[in-house]
């Protein structure tokens, strides 16, 4: 588990790599393209299963205080995340 | 009333399935993502009472209960909601094992119709396991109040299995599912279920690897279809992977795997989970997009506006605190009323019972009698019933409407600071309801450590049961701010122990990842019978303790043994703690349940004789002492008796401690 935990998917897919930032940087009402997310393997799981697959399109609906949580719309749910597992998802600003 | 209606007819139809010996039995699981209504249709079928409200996670076990219809005999599984097959918390695997291992006859799918992409990627696993499944398309309703409107037939035709649109909340619906639950199971309606298939390249490696673990573990392709094997292991999945260990070829198969998934890796640039999650939800959102019709474009709702408020990032905290607050004030001004009120009914009816009962009874017994058990029941009824019905209205309102995942949307980050996430916020209001649920929920809590910790500080949030002793003592004779200081103290307490527990057990806490449901209207008849059902609780469960509790009070002061025990607690009770010496034997009974306390200690020393000090003293110890005997069962369960044991030692300890300095500290604070 270790060893695969290290491997980070950050290099990703080239076309996926262009002006692409934190979804922390996103302010409300934001929309923005899905690139890839960083973690660990259990955590990159989860949230592709909860719908953040590259490609997909998020709203920032709301952020919290102080580094808080984030709510964002995807594929027609509202989802909260806290802030640590929100900046690594990393996303392309603006639409498809 | 046509849900009165359904449930007679059905409740008929049980019993005459009762009378006929049913034909044949089936067992069917209700499973689903999180808060799709899959709790509220098994109690429309079974007539039980499971947990229901406005959160994601609060069916944490697997519930069962027994449907006749039709002469069939079907038995009922509702499971904790699940986003996928891969396992990611406790509650999850519970429903994955169910489904997987257990087989139920037929699994109905309830789906959210107001959020169908999300809801069908979980649908589709489903087929790719081979699993019987119908599809219970819930929620119409709150679907058509967004602008949506899915056509049932295409739906039904792109999964290849039956859809039955429903409403569960009315019971709309749930007769055409069972039925087709019958047509389906009696094989008059054939499942031509949707072949998932993926795209080009993962195809081949699916089936190179289907045809390996065919040929190498027939063994376990009795259990699973090697397809879904073959997808599970391209996905790294570590507890199919594992039960892979047991074979001969195993480890050749997993080799092969692994090298499968490092060259699909490598196309994509994803992890394998990101590749096959990716073409499901690719499959999931054509699906969805080609059934539903938007009829109207969203319009911003009531609802929209309140989440808008609620959740905002300044205004959000003082209304947190405001619904809090006000929540206790209610309470209080509620209880004090129904208090008043029955108060004046019982006196003058113990009073001609008293009379009457010594016209013919020797002394002794008419002291058992209406000493005892009568005012045992008077205590129950008077002292705790007027605070705990208008709590557990409040409490049910907070369920159903949704605040409380936007309650611990606000608390993220505070939840952080003692090592947990927002989540666990829910288990600790639930815990102001009664611990037990409270220590239960935090099994939403992902990893151990968590859930622990979690428990660790749920069980000294102040339950009903302590509500009605800091308010029916404090609130009631020293003022409401003062009790409104308690609770705040009691908070203050909760973080500074929480942040040390996080100390003593470190470790990266997982993040927060949670769905926010919508708001929603709380239908009255659900909070009138979730506050019954819990009022039922307490009638049925803790007058009977608190009677007998009373009787034995009762009993040695009859028998003169009360003057041993007096002295006996004297130096704890008075010595350090500065409170009269009869107030040991309420705290010993207050194990059992903790309204007790207040009961027992109204019956050995005038209330009003007390001092606001000696009060808050009181009330301070009881709050943190010990938790209730149903709760450390509770907390064995959960956490293991070593845990569970630490938890009341450590409570206890701290309970003397804090009561000790309160009662040093708060003369030069009050100038009462
Ligand atoms: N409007 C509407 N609300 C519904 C319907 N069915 C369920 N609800 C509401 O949805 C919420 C969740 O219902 P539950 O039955 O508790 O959900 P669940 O699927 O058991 O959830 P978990 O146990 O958390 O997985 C409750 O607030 C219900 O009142 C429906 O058909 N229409
Ligand atoms: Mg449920």
């Amino acid at each position: 588990m270790r060893g695969r935990k290290k491997r980070s998917y950050k290099q990703g897919n080239p076309r996926n790599m262009e002006n692409v930032v934190s979804l922390t940087s996103l302010r409300d009402g934001e929309i923005g393209v899905v690139a890839y997310t960083v973690g660990g393997f259990g955590l990159v799981r989860r949230l592709a299963e909860m719908g953040l697959t590259p490609g997909v399109e998020v709203k920032v609906l709301r952020k919290g205080p102080f580094r808080g949580p984030f709510e964002f719309e995807v594929r027609g749910v509202a989802l909260a995340l806290g802030y640590g597992v929100a900046s690594k998802v990393f996303v392309k600003p603006g639409r498809t | 009333m046509p849900s009165v209606m359904v449930w007679l007819l059905r409740y008929l139809s049980n019993l005459e399935g009762r009378n006929l010996m049913a034909k044949r039995q089936l067992t069917i699981a209700l499973a689903g993502n999180a808060n799709v209504g899959k709790s509220v249709i098994f109690n429309q079928l079974t007539g039980l009472n499971q947990i229901v409200g406005n959160w994601p996670g609060k069916t944490v076990e697997r519930a069962e209960g027994t449907l006749y219809f039709k002469g069939y005999k079907i038995r009922i599984i509702d499971l904790p909601g699940i986003y996928s097959l891969s396992t990611f918390s406790m509650e999850e695997i519970v429903s994955r094992d169910y489904i997987a291992v257990q087989k139920p006859d037929i699994i109905i799918n309830v789906v959210d119709a107001s959020a169908l992409e999300r809801n069908l990627y979980f649908t589709l696993q489903l087929l790719e396991l081979e699993a019987p499944i119908i599809v219970d398309l819930n929620q119409v309703d709150f679907a058509a109040k967004k602008g949506l409107r899915i056509d049932v037939k295409k739906l039904s035709e792109a999964l290849g299995v039956p859809v039955v649109p429903t409403v569960a909340v009315t019971g709309s619906g749930i007769d055409e599912m069972l039925s087709t639950v019958i047509a389906v199971s009696g094989e008059e309606e054939k499942l031509k279920p949707l072949k998932v298939r993926y795209g080009k390249e993962i195809e081949e490696k699916v089936e190179a690897l289907k045809k390996l673990v065919s040929d190498n573990l027939s063994q376990l392709c009795t259990v699973y279809p090697a397809r879904w094997i073959a997808v599970k292991l391209l996905e790294r999945d570590t507890d199919v992977s594992g039960k892979l260990k047991n074979y001969k070829r195993g480890k050749e198969v997993l080799k092969n795997a692994e090298k499968l998934a490092v060259e699909l890796e490598k196309i994509h640039g994803e992890a394998s989970p990101v590749v096959m999650a990716s073409e499901r939800y690719g499959l999931a959102n054509k699906i969805a997009k080609e059934v539903t019709v938007v009829e109207a474009s969203p319009r911003i709702s009531l609802e929209q506006k309140l989440d808008a408020v609620t959740t905002h990032k300044v205004l959000g905290y003082p209304i947190l605190v405001a619904i809090v607050a006000s929540m206790f004030a209610l309470i209080f001004i509620g209880g004090n009323f129904l208090i008043a009120g029955l108060e004046f009914l019982f006196e003058n009816l113990l009073f001609h019972v008293e009379e009457v009962l010594s016209s013919f009874l020797p002394e002794i017994a008419v002291s058992l009698i209406n000493d005892g058990i009568l005012a045992g029941v008077v205590a129950g009824i008077t002292i705790a019933l007027p605070y705990i019905v208008p709590f557990y209205i409040i409490l049910a309102l907070l369920e159903d409407s949704g605040y409380l995942p936007r309650a611990a949307f606000l608390m993220d980050n505070l939840m952080h600071k003692i090592g947990l996430h927002g989540k666990a916020f829910i288990p600790l209001m639930l815990g102001y309801g009664c611990s037990v649920p409270a220590c239960i929920g935090c099994r939403i809590m992902e990893t151990e450590r968590e859930r622990f910790l979690t428990g660790f500080v749920v069980v000294l949030i102040p339950c009903a049961a302590r509500t009605v002793i800091i308010l029916g003592l404090v609130g009631r004779f020293v003022g409401l701010h003062a009790a409104l200081a308690l609770y705040v103290f009691d908070l203050v307490l909760v973080f500074a122990l929480g942040r040390i527990a996080f100390k003593a057990l470190p470790g990266e806490p997982v993040g927060l990842i949670m769905e926010m449901p919508p708001y929603k209207k709380p239908s009255i008849k659900n909070i009138l019978m979730k506050t019954w059902i819990r009022t039922k609780d307490f009638i049925y469960m803790a007058l009977p303790i608190i009677v007998a509790g009373s009787v034995v009070i009762e009993a040695l002061y009859l028998l003169g043994f009360m003057n041993y025990v007096v002295e006996a607690a004297s130096p704890l009770m008075s010595g350090w703690l500065g409170l009269p010496p009869e107030a040991g034997i309420p705290l010993v009974f207050g194990i059992l349940r903790k309204e007790l306390t207040l009961i027992l200690l109204s019956e050995l020393v005038p209330l009003e004789s007390l001092t606001a000090i000696q009060m808050i003293v009181f009330s301070l110890v009881t709050m943190i002492y010990i938790p209730c005997i149903a709760t450390i069962a509770a907390c064995i369960r959960e956490f293991g008796w070593r845990r569970a044991l630490a938890i009341t030692v450590i409570d206890i300890a701290l309970a003397f401690f804090i009561g000790g300095l309160a009662y040093q500290l708060l003369p030069l604070v009050m100038t009462t």
